[in-house]
């Protein structure tokens, strides 16, 4: 076995150590427009999904975005959009931030027009348990908040709340969805979600 | 060239030497990810067995390891951002294991047994052929777990209509990581068998 200086390992180190982070940094400075533009399209989609768009193809959801909705300007630089619903209807579109179990979870609310019932949500997640927590992504999931009002009876704010199956509660059916078994961190992250996020848009 | 294909069958770095079963679990409830998990693993091994089998005469014995590493992880990386850059939607399945590529120990495995005492062309077939090994055993259990456990395969439906209308359900337990390892452990233990036999 050959004997290396102490020079030459620091040396050897060093040198292979640079040019790995050059080469690095280059590939992802070149390859981010790629990857901002995937990050964006998948945005479009998924609040284009919300607000009824359903089967837009990832490559064509930008433009159809860009089409159907505007960001609006809030002084507190909350993420809204006003949106023209598949139904033709006038809606806002409202970005909503929570925790999951493992990671943050987040996701678009389509209010309609005049703020009171929900048109469609869209959630994804970073990190969340495939097959339990993952399954706020899924269909049936989403399904469910279709319809539901931000008010009670007597116009109280209310939110939509995401509960137990089956809780006896005095929140009445049409400002609650049942929540995921088996996801019960997951899902009191949506419910959080939703009462903190849509606090603010009652204007 | 026998001996280079030991990985895919006699010796293969799952079955029989138990090395990278942590991401065998992980990435195989669907075929999707795991052939492409199957092939970032044989990428990553493959130019990392050439690259320290190239550096060979010239990396200090010492600190060996820390450039194992450091090949590892830039080839990992690099992996990472043409993923996220051209398949963004495999890359959100896989997730954190592409990073952890880093952590498999099938390629610290092959670069210490292998790459640093052979030459370039040997090691680049061994890389891949052990990454070979490797995926073989993600497709078959993958293969398991998406028939059974969705009823699809790559996606597209296979178990018909009727079936379902006649009470067939997906056994949602193979979705979750527990029969992933129920699996793997059945095909350690069948390969056991054969082997001894």
């Amino acid at each position: 076995m050959k004997n290396f200086s102490n020079t030459y390992i620091f040396l050897y180190i060093s040198a292979l150590v640079i040019f790995v982070a050059v080469v690095l940094s280059v590939v992802s400075i070149g390859l981010k427009p790629l990857r901002e533009a995937n990050v964006k399209a998948e945005k479009c989609q998924q609040i284009l999904h919300a607000a009824g768009y359903h089967d837009v193809e990832r490559k064509q959801s930008v433009e159809l975005f860009s089409k159907v909705a505007e960001k609006m300007q809030k002084a507190d630089n909350e993420e809204v959009y006003r949106i023209r619903c598949a139904d033709g209807a006038d809606g806002y579109a409202v970005r909503l931030d929570g925790k999951g179990l493992w990671g943050p979870i987040w996701g678009y609310a389509v209010l309609s027009g005049d703020g009171t019932t929900l048109k469609g949500v869209a959630f994804d997640h970073k990190s969340e348990t495939p097959g339990l927590g993952a399954k706020i992504t899924e269909e049936a999931f989403l399904k469910a908040f279709e319809g539901k009002k931000l008010y009670d009876k007597d116009g109280k704010f209310v939110s939509v709340r995401v509960l137990k199956a089956g809780t006896a509660s005095e929140i009445a059916n049409e400002n609650r969805v049942d929540a995921i078994s088996g996801a019960t961190l997951t899902s009191k992250g949506v419910d959080a979600m939703f009462s903190n996020d849509l606090l603010n848009i009652k204007d | 060239m026998k001996k280079y294909l030991g990985p895919l069958s006699k010796d293969n770095p799952v079955l029989v030497q138990t090395l990278g079963v942590c991401s065998a679990l992980a990435v195989t409830a669907q075929m999707k990810p795991a052939v492409v998990m199957a092939l970032s693993v044989t990428v990553v091994c493959a130019c990392s067995n050439l690259i320290i089998s190239l550096m060979r005469n010239t990396i200090p014995p010492r600190v060996r390891i820390i450039v194992q590493l450091l090949v590892v992880s830039f080839f990992v990386i690099l992996v990472d951002q043409v993923l996220q850059a051209l398949l963004y939607d495999v890359s959100k399945m896989l997730s954190v294991f592409v990073g952890l590529i880093i952590t498999n120990c099938i390629i610290m495995g092959r670069l210490e047994a292998f790459a640093l005492s052979h030459k370039p062309l040997p090691s680049l077939v061994d890389g891949v052929m052990n990454g070979l090994g490797y995926g073989l055993v993600l497709v078959v259990v993958a293969f398991f777990r998406e028939l059974l456990g969705s009823g699809t395969l790559w996606n597209h439906p296979v178990v018909p209509a009727s079936w379902y209308a006649a009470g067939y359900m997906n056994n949602g337990l193979m979705i979750l990581p527990p029969m992933a390892l129920i699996l793997v452990g059945v095909l350690i233990w069948a390969k056991g068998e054969t082997r001894s036999s």
